[in-house]
């Protein structure tokens, strides 16, 4: 594996197991799963440099575009969070715990 | 030259890491801004100035900026930085699984030889403002479902921090 893609191949595992690991916050998982987007953007972005296809570099544009949208849907889920329970910290989201 | 890119990669990984190991949120941010601004320089270095651009602009400068200050509602009287023995425990033992995913996945023998293809240099055409023009004429269709995308969230977004009471936006 080239050093590259060993590189956003590392920071997406870390970034997916930083989400996936129990947090206090929960402004810290949406930070991981930005983390995650911004991985996937540099791999996106190593297509048409490697491949040589410029038409492929849509595809890193699109994906920040609906990487933007739900980083504004997540903030809004905390802020909603944040209202009803008082702050944001996760053990308090148990409603649905049995 | 060659050592900057391998300088900037490392610095990508080290973002992820500082967000992944449990620091309080004010000190996560500057993780992420740390892996954004090394990707950036990184895909400069490889020609495409283009998407590194767009991302630092809408990434670091509109993303993020949203992030920091929506920060505010996670308020810690102790926050963690990266000294704190929890937060230590965590970049360890996520430092190790990076370091076996390397030894598994073929060593750090590829670190000599490099195998990058790069397309920097002098010519008119440079391949991604090419490629992203694209998006405007081919790609139109793809490009108004992202517009209608983006208006939808607007909407989403409205609706979700309406609140209980209908009509007037809390303070939070």
């Amino acid at each position: 594996m080239s050093y590259l893609h060993f590189s956003f191949y590392a920071a997406f595992t870390l970034s997916s197991l930083g989400l996936a690991f129990h947090r206090t916050h929960l402004i810290s998982a949406l930070l991981c799963l930005e983390s995650m987007m911004l991985s996937m953007y540099v791999a996106l972005t190593m297509w048409p440099i490697q491949m040589q296809t410029p038409s492929a570099s849509i595809l890193p544009i699109i994906m920040l575009t609906f990487s933007a949208c739900e980083a504004g849907t997540g903030l809004a889920l905390l802020v909603a969070s944040t209202r009803t329970h008082g702050s944001d910290h996760l053990h308090n989201f148990n409603l649905l715990q049995c | 030259m060659m050592g900057f890119v391998l300088f900037l990669g490392f610095c990508f990984i080290l973002g992820g890491l500082a967000v992944a190991s449990n620091p309080s949120p004010y000190y996560g941010v500057v993780g992420l801004v740390l892996a954004s601004v090394a990707g950036c320089g990184w895909l400069v270095s490889l020609g495409v100035s283009f998407v590194g651009l767009v991302l630092v602009m809408v990434y670091l400068g509109g993303m993020l900026v949203v992030f920091v200050y929506s920060v505010s509602l996670a308020a810690d009287p102790y926050p963690e930085a990266w000294a704190d023995w929890g937060v230590v425990g965590y970049g360890v033992g996520l430092g190790l699984v990076v370091m076996v995913g390397a030894v598994v996945g073929g060593g750090f023998e590829i670190l000599v030889t490099g195998g990058v293809v790069n397309n920097e240099g002098l010519s008119s055409v440079r391949s991604d403002f090419v490629g992203v023009a694209m998006f405007y004429s081919w790609g139109a269709g793809l490009f108004l479902i992202g517009g209608w995308g983006l208006l939808l969230t607007l909407f989403v977004v409205l609706e979700l921090v309406r609140g209980l009471s209908r009509g007037a936006i809390r303070a939070v």
